[in-house]
């Protein structure tokens, strides 16, 4: 059991259940505070999801529909943990997210491309996104959290101006891409008829996991990987070896950019959602990713679950009962699962804690001369 | 009570996780005496230090004042018991005028609001009397370290304190400012102040100290008489035995010129002046030219020039033939550079990984280690790592897959120099190869250093340590404020000799030989 | 025109507000990136009591009120971002994330928790304070004075004293550039930072409410308050983190914010037919470009963002 709970892999499951838990009690207690009478059951219904219905073939539709927003949530968490090893906290997912969206949209309505082009043209759009930012913080030094932000918004009113021109007459949503590309719909490849002819189930989902797997190999089995991983974990020892740090800072972020980019499009072209052309705030998907890739222990494989989990929850917020609560109640208990995602380095520094000093009762005599090296590396800040 | 102590501390014990840093140890500081606390790198002195400021906590022992048992949890404590304290690195804030950070912690102020006429007052007062000269309203990022430290001693005088520490005060100062701040402490304990000099220049202490404890290893090794002893009683206390350790090694027999370096120049990064002017030196293939000075004379920034961290003003470097003057650092470094760094832990490691990727940190992408498309051969790099960790003996806990951040320091620079040294390198460059290791491991790497020498290729040496500079270099160049001011070589000169270049009290004109 | 000054005094005064609280947090050394969630939450708490007072109630009896509910929701919810950044060293971007995502669920769901509670049929996350909120307004001729100019006014003086001229400011803004320096003369940094992130909860809360308060007479929480505590983070670094400077890029980017509101109404600027969204764009653009040039010497406090830690020196 000791030797379990310290290995890493094992610690970050154990802190994102303690998440999870602690984030579901939270929102229970809140939804006790609303009305007593109901929450159990609600929390039951968040859970729930898409068991709500009692017909198999109504489950697998609703489960279906959860399954078309996990990819895009997936693919903004794979971005924000691809960077998130570089040592580069790509909050700018959201924007880059959007950029792919905007593309994607923008190509398959204003353009008439076909589905793939579409894909390609999201997948530029985005990475152009982290590009910009990668530029900024290898160059100019600007710090990528910040820069991110900025380009979020100049996304966001971005995609609002160019797509205003393929909007509805009537309404503030842009066309039905079914209606009027149907080309540029992602092909299903015959996956629908597993969801009881769910029409939004589309390759996105099976690529999105496939990418998870690519991303995972990448990190670990590969150069490129290696040396990500080093610029990451210090960025003045990559310099010393000798990897070209500027440029792994902007690969990674172009990466990243086409990651979330092409998760924007793979909502999109499958015509689930349409683009609201004056909405004045920056879609949370990729603000969901960094929940996800932190949730997930910042493991590709570890996100696929972690994504689905949190795309499950928010879908099930729209079966509570609505005489007594409101569907946001799972935005609230995702939101405290992130929050709570910020105290998993203290969880695992607790855990290593707890059993550090279980192994030094047992080998209590160290030689003075073989001091553990502690001084906590300068560029990552305090850690102890 | 016999003695009239300022402040005693009385069989200290601390323990950091598992580890003893302070055993048993008792320091008295006699009111208007300079006390010096002498012991090498990770003797215990900073943590008796931080004990006495009230940064840790002893687990066992007690400190007096006057006699009378006192609690110290926190600097508040210690700097209402009159204790202060010059920190090795400066605790101002540099985006603040020296007045400021003189006053911040003891502001004068009537309802919160600050009144300054009559601290800069009482600043201007101090500053005379013991002639410390500083601009009240200059800005700390613009002034000179040795403008930084009179800061941080008026920081302790406009306190009032009576116990003044001074944490390794002239490890950052020019000779002048050292002879300045030599002066400056007699006057202060002149004045009835008691100074706790904690230092490891003998020559320091024998100018200034009155009395010296010595501490080794988190132990107490005695209290001396200045007056009474000498350098080498000290030194034979500091390090344990009566070492001059010296390096068996053949006598060097140069070849073929590896590196030449010509008329390079440097920027600082700290200041607006060039950190390394003009400097000029070659290092031939069998023998180990070494680079003497005082810290912050420019060596790190020309080693940074060098390697490539940092671009060149101006000047060029020649490395076996080939201009690698503005060549990436990875180009150089299979141009046949090794680099051992000055800092192990910012540059050398990546501390998060473990021992055996850091094993491959500078060949990881030769083929032996990566396949054509991208893939790392792990069982290659496993195999590699485990022969290194047996041919230069680097002692882990779990072997190859140790974190690198777990392992001593010690034996996170012997992976260091056998990652360096099992390139094969034809031009070595150690900068402080040896800082913070014990005895035994300091030898280990200096025989290395030697039989990479013996076999026919050329070292560049960057040391702080006399001892290191006298007995293993063949060459010795020193550099004075970003330049080489003198060419000695070691079996001719005298350590005091080489201290006057030091210190820049004599230069030579050098030849780029 | 009367209206365009309007709208940039009051979207300025939103923004600085907002940014002076970003200004304060980053001077003790923590990044406030959940001002959007604080502002959130300050609105409903003004809100809220705006549309609880009768409507009869004195006007400075209502201002003071507001006021005071919008700073106490917004000081409180502010801890939940000091909790964890400052004792628990919690990554300050997630942390942020999570304050401004949880910001906007959290008012929604306790809003639409009360009106739902009194009235069973509205399931709408709106609070309606026609009524009381003419207690902000002062008509000058065709202007419309808010209060919270003068506010936004009296906020920038006193931050500007609270910093440079008191031994608080001294503190602080130490506890932001080299906290160890300020350990060491016995400055406690954990409570300096508290205080850095509680202040800049009552100024978010602050700027919440007036923000809502500057457009219509009732608000929906599911909107959010549509960016600006991220604006205001722009303004922040745009002014350099000095209050006076603040307070002009605050000027400017809400000009900006404005001219995306009632740009049809000038002849001229309709005749050169850019589109609302460069207006609403302008801001993040600057900001963007402002750092490209002055990143190398910015004057962002060094260790912000760096959790504290009094084992390292």
């Amino acid at each position: 059991m000791k030797n379990l709970l310290k290995k890493d892999g094992v610690q970050s499951f154990v802190a994102s259940l303690i998440c999870i838990l602690l984030g579901l009690l939270i929102g229970y207690i809140v939804l006790l505070f609303i009305n007593p009478t109901g929450a159990g059951a609600a929390i039951l219904e968040v859970l729930k999801n898409f068991f709500h219905y009692s017909k198999p073939s109504l489950q697998l539709k609703n489960f279906g529909n959860t399954l078309v927003k996990t990819a895009p949530l997936l693919m903004c968490s794979l971005s924000v943990l691809f960077c998130y090893k570089v040592g580069l906290f790509n909050i700018g997912a959201a924007g880059q997210y959007v950029a792919g969206a905007c593309a994607g949209i923008y190509c398959a309505l204003k353009l008439g491309w076909g589905w793939l082009p579409c894909l390609i043209a999201a997948v530029v759009c985005g990475a152009v996104f982290g590009v910009a930012v990668g530029l900024l913080k290898a160059y100019r030094n600007v710090n990528e959290v910040i820069s991110g932000i900025m380009l979020n918004w100049i996304g966001l009113y971005l995609a609002n101006m160019l797509l205003s021109g393929v909007k509805e007459v009537a309404s503030p949503y842009t066309l039905h891409i079914k209606t009027e590309a149907a080309k540029a719909l992602l092909p299903s490849l015959g996956l629908d008829k597993l969801f009881n002819g769910n029409q939004y189930i589309t390759l996105a989902i099976p690529l999105s996991v496939l990418l998870a797997v690519a991303i995972s190999v990448i990190l670990n089995k590969t150069k490129f990987g290696y040396e990500l991983k080093a610029t990451g974990l210090n960025r003045n020892a990559a310099k010393y070896c000798g990897m070209a740090e500027k440029r792994n800072i902007i690969v990674s972020l172009a990466i990243g950019g086409a990651l979330a980019g092409l998760g924007g499009a793979l909502l999109y072209l499958t015509d689930y959602e349409q683009w609201l052309c004056t909405g004045s705030s920056v879609p949370g998907m990729g603000f969901n990713g960094i929940a996800a890739a932190f949730l997930g222990g910042l493991n590709p494989i570890g996100t696929i679950f972690s994504s689905y989990f949190i795309q499950h929850i928010t879908s099930g917020g729209a079966f509570v009962d609505k005489t007594m609560y409101c569907s946001q109640i799972s935005d609230l208990i995702s939101s405290i699962i992130i929050y709570l995602c910020g105290f998993v380095l203290f969880i695992k520094y607790a855990m290593n804690k707890v059993i550090a000093s279980r192994e030094n009762k047992a080998a209590a005599a160290v030689k003075s001369d073989d001091v553990p090296a502690k001084d906590a590396d300068e560029t990552k800040g305090g850690e102890a | 009570m016999a003695e009239n102590y300022a402040i005693e501390m009385l069989h200290i014990t601390k323990r950091f996780a598992g580890i003893v840093a302070n055993d048993d140890i008792t320091l008295q500081l006699k009111k208007g005496e300079i006390h010096a606390l002498l012991g090498e790198n990770g003797a215990g002195k900073s943590t008796l230090m931080s004990v006495l400021f009230g940064l840790y906590h002893a687990e066992e022992g007690e400190i007096r004042k006057d006699g009378k048992t006192v609690e110290i949890r926190d600097p508040n404590d210690a700097n209402d018991l009159g204790i202060g304290m010059v920190h090795q690195h400066f605790k101002l804030v540099e985006c603040f005028t020296v007045l400021d950070n003189i006053i911040m912690g003891v502001e004068p102020n009537k309802f919160g609001f600050l009144q300054k006429k009559d601290a800069r007052q009482k600043v201007l007062a101090l500053s005379e009397k013991y002639g410390l000269k500083v601009d009240p309203d200059a800005l700390i990022e613009d002034i000179t370290v040795g403008m930084q430290q009179r800061t941080e001693i008026l920081k302790m005088l406009y306190r009032d304190n009576e116990i003044l520490i001074f944490d390794e005060p002239t490890a950052v100062l020019t000779p002048q400012e050292i002879e300045e701040l030599m002066h400056i402490m007699k006057n202060l304990a002149a004045e009835g102040k008691s100074i706790l000099f904690i230092s490891h220049k003998l020559n320091e202490i024998m100018e200034v100290a009155d009395r010296c404890t010595v501490l080794r290893k988190g132990k107490y090794i005695g209290t001396v008489n200045v007056k009474d002893t000498t350098m080498e009683e000290l030194s034979a206390m500091m390090v344990g035995r009566n070492v001059s350790f010296h390096v068996e090694k053949a006598p060097a027999k140069p070849g073929e010129v590896l590196l030449d370096v010509s008329h390079v120049t440097v920027a600082s990064k700290a200041h607006k002046n060039n950190a390394v002017k003009d400097v000029s030196l070659k290092v031939r293939a069998g023998e180990v030219v070494c680079i003497a000075g005082i810290d912050g004379n420019g060596q790190s920034e020309f080693i940074h020039g060098l390697t490539g961290l940092e671009p060149l003003v101006s000047g060029s470097i020649t490395l076996l033939g080939k201009d690698i003057s503005h060549l990436p650092i990875r180009k150089r470094n299979v141009s046949g550079m090794g680099h051992i760094p000055e800092d192990r832990h910012k540059h050398g490691l990546v501390l998060d990984y473990s021992l055996e990727n850091n094993l491959v940190l500078e060949r990881y992408f030769e083929p032996e280690f990566t396949s054509k498309a991208g893939f790392l051969k792990k069982k290659n790099i496993r195999a590699y790592a485990e022969t290194l960790i047996d041919r230069y003996d680097v002692r882990s806990g779990q072997g190859p897959v140790t974190p690198a951040r777990s392992m001593s320091g010690g034996n996170q620079q012997k992976a260091i120099i056998a990652r360096e040294i099992d390139r094969n390198p034809r031009l070595l460059v150690a900068v402080q190869p040896t800082r913070g290791l014990d005895v035994g491991a300091i030898e280990n790497i200096h025989k290395r250093i030697i039989d990479h020498r013996d076999a026919g290729n050329g070292v560049l040496l960057v040391s702080l340590e006399l001892d290191e500079v006298m007995d293993v270099s063949d060459r010795i160049l020193v550099m004075y404020e970003g330049e080489i001011v003198g060419e000695l070589d070691p079996k001719q000169t005298t350590v005091e000799e080489l201290g006057l270049y030091m210190a820049g009290a004599k230069r030579d004109e050098v030849s780029a030989e | 025109m009367l209206l365009l000054i309007q709208y940039t005094l009051i979207f300025a005064s939103v923004l600085i507000l907002v940014a002076l609280g970003g200004c304060i947090s980053e001077h003790s050394g923590v990044i406030n990136l959940g001002l959007e969630g604080i502002m959130v939450m300050g609105a409903m708490g003004g809100a809220l009591m705006l549309r609880g007072l009768p409507s009869t109630t004195s006007p400075f009896v209502i201002v003071l009120l507001t006021l005071c509910a919008a700073i106490l929701v917004g000081v409180v919810y502010s801890l939940l971002l000091a909790v964890a950044c400052i004792s628990f060293k919690a990554d300050q971007t997630i942390v942020g994330t999570a304050v401004n995502m949880l910001g906007v669920a959290a008012a929604t769901v306790i809003v639409k928790a009360l009106n739902t509670a009194a009235n069973p049929d509205d399931v709408s996350s709106a609070v309606q304070y026609a009524g009381t909120k003419k207690a902000f307004l002062l008509k000058i001729g065709g202007f419309e004075f808010n209060w919270f100019m003068l506010i936004a006014l009296v906020a920038l003086a006193c931050v500007y004293v609270l910093l440079y001229k008191t031994r608080f400011g001294l503190r602080l803004m130490a506890c932001g550039e080299h906290p160890q320096a300020a350990a060491s003369v016995g400055v406690n940094v954990f409570k300096m930072r508290y205080a850095g992130v509680l202040i800049s909860g009552a100024l978010g809360g602050l700027g919440g409410i007036c923000y809502i308060l500057a457009g219509t007479s009732e608000w929906r929480f599911e909107n959010g308050v549509a960016g600006f505590g991220f604006l205001a983070l722009a303004v922040m670094i745009f002014g350099q983190w000095k209050p006076q400077r603040i307070a002009l890029a605050a000027l400017l980017f809400g000009f900006f914010r404005a001219l995306s509101n009632v740009y049809f109404g000038f002849d001229w600027l309709v005749s050169a037919n850019i589109p609302g969204a460069v207006y609403n764009m302008m801001p993040y653009i600057i900001s963007l470009l402002v750092l490209a040039f002055t990143s190398k010497r910015s004057r962002a406090p060094k260790a912000e963002g760096i959790p504290y830690d009094k084992g390292m020196r």
